[in-house]
């Protein structure tokens, strides 16, 4: 729940927006955000659908393989 | 950037020859420690503790029987974050222990992942009222003030259970035996919040403090910090997640707390009263308030008996008192597929994590 992960925007509608990471797309409220300028292809950090700030791509990519590896490790 | 093996090497070069006890208070902290295997790297001396940091675990056990009363009792439909779901109270046999109980008993009772979901919800049937159920931190919280702040459907009431993590923390230090040496400080409620608001802990406390994130080495680098300022005597709220935490926080999120909610002195199950760590509605927003348009179910009394089930060790897994497999039950009657207590219910559970990370062994307390 208390797991915030970074997601890339790929649609923005107002306060609204479309974000994909890992093949999963969510729509995201920007609401929190709203005075940033985010555009499309920004990376932001999500939690309970909501933007909380804004990511490097690198932060990105760094964030998500250790999410990959903890998914790989529960699978187990 | 400085990587893990890096981290380890400067962390064992700073040769501490005294048992030092660094105490984290995030969910998300303790996974990454327990995943990576931290402990078993980083010298014997040095001692990882895992803290108030699971939402889940410390939400009153009054209001879990209230959103199951309200949704047995009242013409709702009620909504919750996944987790608490399936966080037991201490009721007879006969009566619903848990949400997920009272929903195989008939209640009308969904799990949602997003404040925005539950908006949907209400929004898809006008004439029926939703109650959501919100536990959580600041992180969590801030989005449920953003959705009312936003304008929510008038048939949305919301149930909140909102706690700060500081109080907690800083009662922890108020008191005779904190039983920690320095702080790692989490990284999320710091990306909302703004790392400031640890700095009591240096400036009140004397205790070293750096806010991480959740990979290997910007916690290693934390550790790495809060470790040499105790060496060198210096002390500085260390930012080690510069990436995502920023001087001041989410600065709208903020605003939006302030604006929707009040912080007032708040139960904490197991725990008892912490002065300003919990959020409850404003005035203003008392037409969403459950606590105002239901009577209460949950009354004094409840208070009492509500604490942890019978041999349940929580409250001081969650002080950071004992490890989780030093409860008497972990592993044997409580395990995450018959999870007695709320720390092996929630994800963010100390208990849950130790499990899943594959601590197997009980210890005694010593
Ligand atoms: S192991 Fe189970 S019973 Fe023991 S403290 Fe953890 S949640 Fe409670």
């Amino acid at each position: 729940m208390c797991l915030a992960v970074p997601m890339k925007i790929t649609v923005i509608d107002g306060f609204l927006c479309t974000c994909e990471a890992r093949g999963i797309e969510r729509e995201v409220s920007l609401f929190m955000m709203r005075d940033d300028g985010l555009e499309i292809g920004d990376n932001i950090l999500v939690h309970v659908g909501y933007a909380i700030q804004k990511v490097s791509e690198q932060e990105a990519a760094e964030s998500w393989q250790l999410f990959d590896q903890m998914l790989a490790a529960e699978a187990q | 950037m400085k990587d893990a093996a890096h981290w380890l090497e400067a962390l064992r070069g700073l040769d501490i020859d005294r048992p030092v006890r660094i105490m984290n208070v995030c969910g998300g902290h303790e996974r990454s420690i327990s995943m990576a295997g931290l402990r078993t790297a980083i010298p014997d001396n040095i001692e990882l503790i895992p803290g108030p940091g699971c939402p889940v675990c410390i939400c009153p056990e009054e209001d879990v029987y209230e959103a199951i009363q309200i949704a047995l009792n009242e013409d709702v439909t009620l909504v919750a974050f996944g987790d608490m779901l399936r966080v037991p109270v201490n009721v007879p046999k006969r009566e619903s222990r848990t949400l997920e109980q009272a929903k195989a008993a008939g209640a009308d009772i969904r799990p949602i992942a997003s404040p925005t979901e539950a908006v949907r919800i209400a929004n898809a049937d006008p004439n029926r009222t939703v109650v959501f159920f919100a536990a959580g931190f600041e992180t969590t919280t801030a989005p449920v003030a953003a959705m009312l702040a936003e304008g929510a459907p008038d048939n949305l009431l919301v149930l909140l259970s909102g706690r700060l993590t500081w109080p907690a923390v800083a009662m922890l230090l108020e008191s005779e035996t904190p039983g920690f040496d320095a702080l790692i400080a989490p990284g999320h409620v710091s990306t909302v919040m703004g790392p400031e608001e640890w700095q009591f802990v240096i400036d009140q406390h004397h205790l070293p403090a750096a806010v991480a994130g959740f990979r290997p080495d910007t916690l290693l680098a934390a550790m790495y910090s809060v470790l040499e300022q105790l060496k060198t005597g210096r002390r500085c709220l260390d930012n080690c997640y510069p990436e995502v935490v920023r001087p001041g926080g989410n600065s709208i999120a903020r605003q939006q707390l302030e604006e929707v909610m009040e912080v007032y002195d708040a139960n904490w199950r197991g725990v008892g009263v912490i002065p300003k760590s919990g959020f409850r509605l404003r005035e203003a927003y008392a037409a969403h308030d459950a606590r105002r348009v239901f009577r209460s179910y949950a009354d004094e009394s409840r208070k009492r008996v509500g604490e942890m089930p019978p041999g349940c060790d929580c409250a001081r897994v969650v002080l950071g008192k004992i490890y989780p497999n030093q409860c008497r039950l972990y592993g044997l009657a409580c395990t995450p597929r018959k999870p007695i207590g709320p720390c092996m219910v929630s994800d963010e559970g100390a208990c849950r994590i130790w499990w899943s990370s594959g601590y197997r062994e009980r210890q005694s307390v010593a």
